[in-house]
């Protein structure tokens, strides 16, 4: 595994940091992860903490040195994270948990896994190109989706940072899965929290991410998001890393692999970790499980 | 990915293997239950695995959409799903509601349930609030534990008692319902299975130490269950009592209005230290069919009550 990383996290323009970043990686796995505590509830801060200590630990323990599961890892992290910020504040006896967006990414096999919550972001660039990026949690993009209002509105909007999902509170999150998405030499993820994205917007954060190394795009970034953001600028966050193996390059004695177009290749992939992967139920264990509950209910019927 | 999944249920008269669809009779992020018939006409209820965020139906389609991304998490789903339905194929007794069926259709699965007509406790405390009687506490409980008896016995654990989940025939008689939290206690890969509570009815070991769950943990939420008969809602959540315990024992809460035994045994089972309540089901069973009577002490302290009550209002 080869990669460049590079991580900040700053205060803004707030009296506090609520936004919590890490990443972590063993041989063969990578973990990258922001979560921003939402403002307007308590103890926004206690939530992204929590989230953050959470999914590393999980992570510390469950990658040795590979995950069995990426996407199960990524579903069952999150979900656990919401459940331990929904303890410690009953635990606690705080009157309302407090809540947190999240998002994480997982490298493994020069193959990206990612989950979010809310409205921070995975960006994924090759090239100059933006590949794909998470839709955020929120009534405006949902209004954005529906085409009643556009990106401009959007922009603008007066409940732009509601949002409908996140961990802890008393609705159990959605969270999104990614796809499996095989990465190639060069490629390019960054996670972000709101405060990043929104005064710099796609085309700038796709632009200045693609011209530099992580190490020097970053703090530019942070910068040039402070700056726009102004007098009441959020809390700035952002990670971002470029991949330096590729996963056409791992298997060289397979050529029609590099020729194959990308969604093939994330479908087949997809394909056999349904098939053969340790979490995965085949058609058989299903049909051998109803059998067997059939006959439990034969069994004990009068 | 669509932002907000909302599915939609199967149509009203669709053939589902052998039954009709009449309609849906509730729905949760896990399921959808229906009221359906069979070819004799039967009523059933029919529970379909489908979790809302993994899967999706749109309306005019049976079968859900499900990303390949959500696969591994449906599958993970399923697998809980099938507990349910091996926990409650073991178990046949009147006071358990029965499964009937088994099948898997339109790429999920389905457990077909005997149907009950009635309403649920938690509808009943709603509706008499405050008003039930001791009788009325014993009579059910007791035949509520020998359900349970019966899930204890097989070495399964129900964990999710409390009014919503216990439904009253017609007839009076209860029914334990929604086993979807059930686990086969000496399953050693329990850790793999989230865990799932209600505040108020929970034990605090399903809170904390979790892992440390016995019959015990059953009986706590029994003993919430009956304590929110008494009180017209649930009681205070576990994990704040481990805080403060600000509940108001039903000793104190009631006294007089019902026999101290029957809330002596209430608080007996709210107990948050587990190995200060009833050890087993039968221990509670015999406690609860215990005929309130007046002691020799009470009956001493009735006649002075009375000699002063005599004396203050001649």
């Amino acid at each position: 595994m080869k990669f460049t990383i590079y991580q900040e996290s700053r205060i803004g323009k707030r009296v506090s940091n609520q936004d919590r970043i890490a990443y972590c990686y063993s041989r063969d796995a990578l973990l990258m992860l922001i979560a921003d505590g939402m403002g307007g509830h308590l103890h926004g801060e206690l939530a992204a903490h929590i989230a953050v200590q959470t999914i590393a630990g999980s992570f510390k323990r469950e990658a040795r040195p590979a995950l069995r599961d990426p996407l199960l890892f990524l579903s069952r992290a999150l979900t656990h994270a919401h459940q331990t910020i929904n303890d410690v504040a009953a635990n606690r006896g705080l009157p309302e948990a407090p809540r947190t967006t999240c998002i994480a990414c997982v490298v493994q096999k020069s193959v990206a896994y990612w989950a979010h919550a809310g409205d921070s972001r995975l960006y994924l660039l090759r090239g100059q190109r933006l590949l794909a990026q998470t839709r955020d949690h929120s009534r405006v993009q949902m209004m954005l989706d529906q085409g009643l209002i556009d990106a401009a509105d959007a922009a603008a909007h007066p409940a732009r940072n509601r949002v409908f999902s996140c961990l802890g509170g008393n609705h159990a999150p959605q969270i999104d899965l990614s796809r499996e998405t095989p990465l190639r030499t060069g490629d390019i993820i960054a996670l972000c929290s709101d405060g990043v994205w929104a005064p710099l917007g796609n085309d700038l954060l796709v632009h200045a991410l693609a011209d530099a190394n992580p190490m020097l795009s970053v703090p530019r970034l942070l910068d040039l998001a402070g700056t726009r953001a102004g007098e009441n600028g959020d809390n700035l966050s952002l990670i971002a890393m470029q991949w330096d193996e590729s996963y056409a390059g791992n298997t060289p004695g397979n050529v029609s692999t590099l020729t194959m177009p990308l969604d093939a290749v994330t479908t087949e992939i997809g394909e056999a970790g349904r098939e053969h992967g340790p979490s995965g139920l085949s058609e058989d264990d299903i049909e051998r499980t109803i059998n067997e509950i059939r006959t439990a209910i034969q069994k004990f019927s009068d | 990915m669509l932002p907000q999944q909302i599915n939609q249920p199967l149509p009203s008269g669709f053939r589902l293997e052998s039954y009709r669809i009449d309609h849906q009779l509730s729905l949760g992020g896990f399921s959808i239950v229906y009221l359906a018939h069979d070819e004799a006409g039967t009523p059933v209820a029919i529970k379909e695995y489908l979790p809302n965020a993994l899967a999706l139906r749109t309306e005019g389609s049976a079968v859900p959409a499900i990303g390949n991304e959500h696969l591994a998490a449906f599958h993970h789903g399923m697998k809980c799903f099938f507990e349910e339905g091996r926990a409650l194929a073991h178990l046949n007794h009147p006071n358990v509601v029965r499964v009937l069926n088994f099948f898997r259709a339109n790429e999920t699965v389905y457990l077909v349930m005997q149907y009950e007509r009635g309403r649920t406790l938690q509808d009943h405390i709603r509706m008499h609030k405050g008003r039930l009687t001791e009788a009325f506490v014993r009579n059910v409980f007791s035949r509520l534990l020998n359900g349970l008896r019966e899930v204890h016995t097989r070495k399964m654990l129900h964990l999710d008692i409390k009014p919503a989940n216990i439904y009253l025939r017609n007839d009076g008689t209860p029914v334990l319902l929604d086993f979807g939290a059930a686990r086969q206690t000496l399953a050693s890969d329990a850790k793999t299975l989230k865990p799932m509570y209600t505040p108020g009815f929970a034990a605090p070991e399903q809170f904390r130490h979790r892992g440390t769950l016995g019959p015990g943990t059953d009986i706590f939420s029994i003993g919430a269950s009956m304590y929110s008969c008494l009180a017209g809602s649930p009681p205070l959540a576990a994990d704040l009592r481990l805080e403060r315990d600000r509940l108001v024992p039903a000793t104190k809460r009631w006294a007089g209005r019902y026999s101290q035994q029957l809330l002596e045994t209430i608080d007996w089972c709210m107990r948050l230290d587990y190995s200060d309540r009833p050890q087993s089901v039968f221990v509670l069973q015999r406690a609860l069919g215990e005929r309130p009577r007046l002691t020799p002490a009470s009956r001493w302290l009735g006649a002075i009550r009375q000699r002063l009550s005599d004396f203050i209002s001649p």
